[in-house]
């Protein structure tokens, strides 16, 4: 079953000269799926992103989740649908700076009105998995860029969503947090069978990604399945 | 240089600058229209006691202006009017006779100073006259006419009201006056009233009357002697100056000679104390502009610190990088102040002339002798003044973030990227 | 939750807030010390003039307030005075004979107000006994009167002198009487010290050829606030009594009721502009705080944080930062107010002035939680004012565009 569908998605940033950032973008995304949108930069990546997690509106098209439209949503039904089901991780400062890491993956639990027991005890599974019981009162600042990338997947995941959404997740991180990161988040995709989709122009993910689909000019140039596992 | 870019980095933050600016406008035009306002309503009352009551200068028996002793009269009274008519610097003169009394009629008695004046005289020097308000101001040749005012003609019970509302007074009303004259025998006489009066101040309304100072004099035995003499001058500055004082008291070295401060210490007093008091009201003003303006140069630096590292690290020495902070800092104080200040100035004219209806709240103020309509004035002084808080604030305001701005190391304002 | 945040968001930038929070309470703590300085001057002023002389509530003869003659004046009758007892409220009634005369001595004279008192009533209701600044109360034996200090000093009399009274008495029969002045009086109100003429009330009585009469009874209330309602109960009470009219003290003393709402109302201007200021110094912190956070917003909104959740954080922390400001003032304003309270301030070169408009040059702060309590009222108004913008602008906030920032 496809957990995400787009149909003829386009978005036109008007301007001096228009700028055609998603042109007819057709995509199938299936439970369980480690994706990779690579392409370089403006190639409409994020856009293209940003449009299926429901934060712009495509010029026109269409994006299924889970079989439905999200544009017949109002606004807050939106907000509401992005925290029940989709999980967002940014590139950089994901996190409430005020907030330490427990709080900042508790944060999400408490705007879904979750029992205090359930939160705890999902709290400590999520950063269990992201190894940083340790880290559990640190505020971001307090954390490492790759820690606190970490803690903003397990967030990410705190509210139980059909898939996450990273915009190039690695895009500040030295290499061994990211292969730090993609372990974990490869582990949550076989453990879990969570889907997740990447924004990237970062071999190391590429490299990782189960699917790579490539955005040139907002076009979909190619879509290659990788059958064989890569080594981690 | 250093001043065109201070001067374009405060518009880096527009609504953040303006926010600032608009705080320093309207803190220095409500400031500068509420003193004036204050001043405005202080100006007309002291004019109106003045003018009305106690004129430029007074001339009485140090025993009589101490002691209210009723024998200390002055000898020449007739004489002295004369001479001091023919000093180029006055411009009428009023002598009376004064004594407290008891003005009773039928219903009841009340306590009053009853005023033996010349009406003539009286006409130019306090406009009597034109306060009267019902009946005539002593025409005509009746005997022991007596003039009252509106409020004890009311508490007397001579007021009379119409199915329409009209108010009438049932004038012509005999009232006996109870005095002592000098030498401790009590006097008592029958006055009949011609008309009313009603001045600013209805509470002295109820207690002052007047009758003809030859009527008074025949009653009380005193001739030409008279308690008081006031005098209205070419122009009230005179009075202030103590050369004419002395003169005056050069002829009559046994009487007081006293000029309206004097005379009404609580006028002179916010008369004199108004300038301490705009300082000190315009100062808590500043101080919380200052606030204000401190908070936003602040957050100006600690958001441009990377900047200003960068600035350092190119060459620009730290004494350019204070002076560049102070002057953003005066600019962003400077460019509200003439807005402010220019609007008030147009406001406190404007109003000057028109005027501010207050007679919602002048019934209490009317026993004070508050006028209903505010005329809204400031000196020229208090505008420089209030210019130069400005500039002083401006100054103070620009060393904390100048300093703020020093205080941060360029390397590592460099790496706070 | 919402609170926490907004609580953590307030010290991200001490100096900031701290700024801001000083606005605030400078704002509060001049408001406080002023209003508890001129609260306490009107409070001082009502207590010795009405609470200590007039009453808060007096019963005449009906049509005695508008024409105030001693042929209205009424028999002093103890049912009435027991009628009036019996209201919960009234802990005393006080017979006096009031009316006017020429006071004199030797060559000076100067119109008085002449008051027969019960001693011993009167000594219940206002103490007069602490008034006496020189000499006695009156004496047993000997036809005695308590004079206004100032009145004495005007007719040159002390005590052991004798006072000359001349008035109008009942049905207009001449009045007069030569007194004794056993000693001088100091009311604490500059009007009733030059005018006052205290009289035992059967001399008043005989002076005036007003036998058994009086023409006031002043009341004496439990609480000085009950005034309107007594008024209220006593109509009907006394209707089958007579004819009788009980007045508020703010019904028979118009003047100084709006003279001090016209001098509050120039305090309040005042205290408007500068909170007006300090408003300003408040927004711009506030906007400073919402534009900062921009990238923050967005996060949280594409999250799954609905908008006016984040309107009410910024609301919230505009209103924490004013009302601790407030707190500051406070804490601030109250030693000082606590310390004016117990040592008032005394202008004396000011004393003439206030003469003039009735007041004792004497500022004794009062300590009044509702003056307090209103500081925090009006700022927390401006608070919500002032957070309105940064709210609604978060209403609209795009969360791409803020991340973008």
């Amino acid at each position: 079953m496809n957990v995400i569908e787009t149909r003829q998605l386009h978005k036109i940033y008007k301007g001096a000269v228009d700028v055609h950032a998603v042109n007819g973008v057709d995509l199938q995304i299936r439970q369980g799926e480690f994706t990779a949108i690579v392409g370089p930069s403006g190639s409409g990546k994020t856009t293209l992103l940003n449009i299926i997690g429901g934060l712009d509106q495509p010029t026109s098209g269409e994006v299924m989740v889970g079989g439905a439209s999200i544009h017949t949503l109002k606004p807050n039904e939106l907000i509401d649908f992005r925290l029940n089901n989709i999980g967002f991780v940014f590139q950089a400062y994901n996190l409430i700076p005020v907030l330490t890491a427990k709080e900042n993956v508790e944060f999400i639990m408490l705007l879904q009105k979750r029992a205090r027991s359930e939160r705890d005890a999902r709290v400590q599974e999520l950063m269990e998995a992201v190894g940083l019981t340790d880290k559990l009162n640190n505020r971001p600042s307090q954390l490492s860029g790759g820690q606190q990338q970490r803690v903003a997947v397990a967030r990410a995941l705190a509210s139980k969503p059909k898939f996450v959404l990273a915009d190039e997740p690695t895009a500040n991180l030295d290499s061994l947090s990211t292969s730090n990161l993609l372990d974990i988040m490869a582990r949550l995709n076989e453990k879990e069978n969570m889907t997740f989709v990447f924004s990237t122009h970062d071999q190391r993910v590429i490299d990782r990604a189960r699917r790579v689909i490539t955005l040139e000019d907002g076009q979909i140039v190619r879509d290659v399945r990788k059958e064989i596992e890569a080594v981690g | 240089m250093l001043i065109q870019i201070a001067w374009k980095n405060i518009w880096r933050n527009k609504l953040r600058s303006l926010v600032v600016i608009l705080a320093v406008a309207i803190g220095l035009l409500s400031g500068a229209f509420l003193m004036s306002f204050s001043y405005g309503i202080n100006q007309e009352r002291s004019r109106n006691i003045i003018e009305t009551k106690i004129s430029h200068v007074q001339i009485h028996q140090p025993e009589f202006r101490l002691e209210q002793k009723a024998n200390a009269l002055i000898a020449e009274g007739g004489q002295a009017t004369t001479d001091l008519l023919q000093r180029p610097e006055v411009k009428a003169v009023a002598s009376r006779l004064l004594v407290n009394g008891m003005f009773s009629t039928t219903k009841g008695a009340n306590g009053v100073q009853i005023n033996g004046i010349d009406p003539e005289q009286e006409a130019l020097v306090t406009k009597l006259p034109e306060r009267v308000t019902h009946g005539t101001y002593f025409e005509g040749k009746k005997r022991n006419p007596i003039l009252i005012g509106e409020s004890l003609a009311e508490k007397i019970g001579l007021q009379r009201v119409d199915e329409a509302g009209n108010v009438s007074y049932n004038l012509r009303k005999r009232v006996v006056l109870t005095f002592q004259i000098p030498g401790g025998e009590t006097q008592a006489a029958q006055f009949r009233i011609v008309g009313t009066f009603k001045s600013l101040n209805s509470k002295v309304d109820e207690t002052q009357v007047y009758v003809k100072r030859s009527d008074l004099a025949a009653l009380m035995g005193t001739g030409e002697k008279v308690h008081e003499i006031a005098l209205i001058l070419e122009d009230q500055e005179i009075s202030e100056d103590s050369t004419f004082l002395q003169s005056v008291q050069a002829t009559h070295p046994d009487l007081m000679v006293e000029n309206w401060k004097d005379l009404a210490p609580d006028l002179k007093l916010v008369d004199e104390s108004f300038a301490v008091s705009l300082t000190i009201f315009m100062s808590i003003i500043m101080l919380a502009l200052l606030f204000g303006i401190v908070n936003t140069m602040f957050m100006a630096i600690l958001e441009r610190t990377r900047e200003l590292g960068m600035l350092m690290s190119i060459g620009m020495n730290r004494i350019q990088v204070f002076l560049m902070i102070m002057l953003e800092t005066i600019f962003l104080t400077l460019v509200g102040a003439p807005i402010g200040i220019l609007t008030a100035l147009g406001l406190i004219s404007y109003f000057g002339n028109v005027g501010i209806d207050i007679s919602a709240f002048a019934e209490g103020g009317a026993a004070m002798g508050v006028a209903s309509t505010a005329y809204t004035y400031l000196e020229p002084n208090a505008y420089m003044v209030i210019t130069v808080m400005v500039f002083i604030t401006a100054l103070i305001a620009s060393i904390f973030p100048a300093r703020r701005a020093l205080k941060l190391n360029p390397a590592e304002a460099v790496r706070a990227i | 939750m919402l609170i926490k945040l907004a609580w953590r968001n307030l010290w991200r930038n001490r100096r900031r807030t701290f700024i801001t929070m000083a606005a605030v309470s400078l704002a509060a703590f001049l408001s406080i010390t002023m209003m508890s300085l001129q609260n306490g001057v009107y409070e001082n002023m009502i207590n010795n003039t009405v609470g200590r002389f007039t009453g808060y509530v007096q019963v005449h003869q009906k049509g005695y307030f508008d024409d105030q003659t001693l042929d209205n004046s009424m028999l002093q009758n103890p049912e009435v005075e027991a009628a009036i007892l019996d209201h919960p409220d009234i802990d005393l009634v006080i017979p006096r004979l009031e009316s006017f005369a020429l006071a004199s001595s030797g060559d000076l004279s100067k119109g008085a107000g002449v008051v027969g008192i019960d001693p011993a009533l009167e000594e219940s209701f206002s103490e007069i006994s602490r008034k006496v600044v020189e000499g006695d109360l009156f004496q047993k034996g000997e036809i005695s009167a308590l004079i206004g200090k100032d009145l004495g000093r005007q007719l040159q009399l002390g005590v052991g002198d004798t006072i000359v009274l001349i008035g109008q008495g009942y049905r207009g029969a001449t009045a007069a009487g030569k007194y004794m002045i056993s000693g001088l009086l100091d009311f604490n109100s500059p009007d009733l010290n030059s005018r006052i003429v205290y009289l035992p009330l059967l001399e008043a009585q005989e002076m005036y050829g007003a036998y058994d009469l009086i023409t006031t009874y002043a009341l004496q209330l439990g609480r000085s606030d009950q005034g309107n309602r007594v008024v209220q109960d006593l109509e009907p009470l006394l209707m089958d009594k007579g004819e009788y009219e009980a007045l508020t003290w703010e019904t028979m003393m118009p003047d100084m009721v709006q003279f001090i709402q016209a001098d509050k109302g120039g305090n309040v201007l005042i205290m408007g502009i500068l909170y007006l200021i300090v408003g300003f110094g408040i927004f711009g912190t506030v906007l400073m705080m919402t534009a900062e956070r921009q990238y923050e917003f967005g996060i949280m909104v594409a999250i799954g944080m609905k908008k006016d959740k984040l309107s009410r954080t910024i609301v919230i922390e505009t209103i924490l930062i004013s009302l601790l400001g407030v707190l500051m003032g406070m804490v601030l304003a109250f030693p000082l107010v606590l310390f004016f309270n117990i040592n008032p301030i005394r202008v004396d070169s000011m004393a003439e002035a206030y003469a003039e408009f009735g007041f004792e040059p004497i500022f004794p702060a009062i300590i009044d939680p509702s003056i307090f309590i209103s500081q925090a009222i009006t700022v927390l108004i401006i608070a919500v004012i002032i957070a309105f913008y940064p709210a609604l602008r978060l209403l609209w906030l795009k969360p791409v565009e803020a991340m973008r920032a």
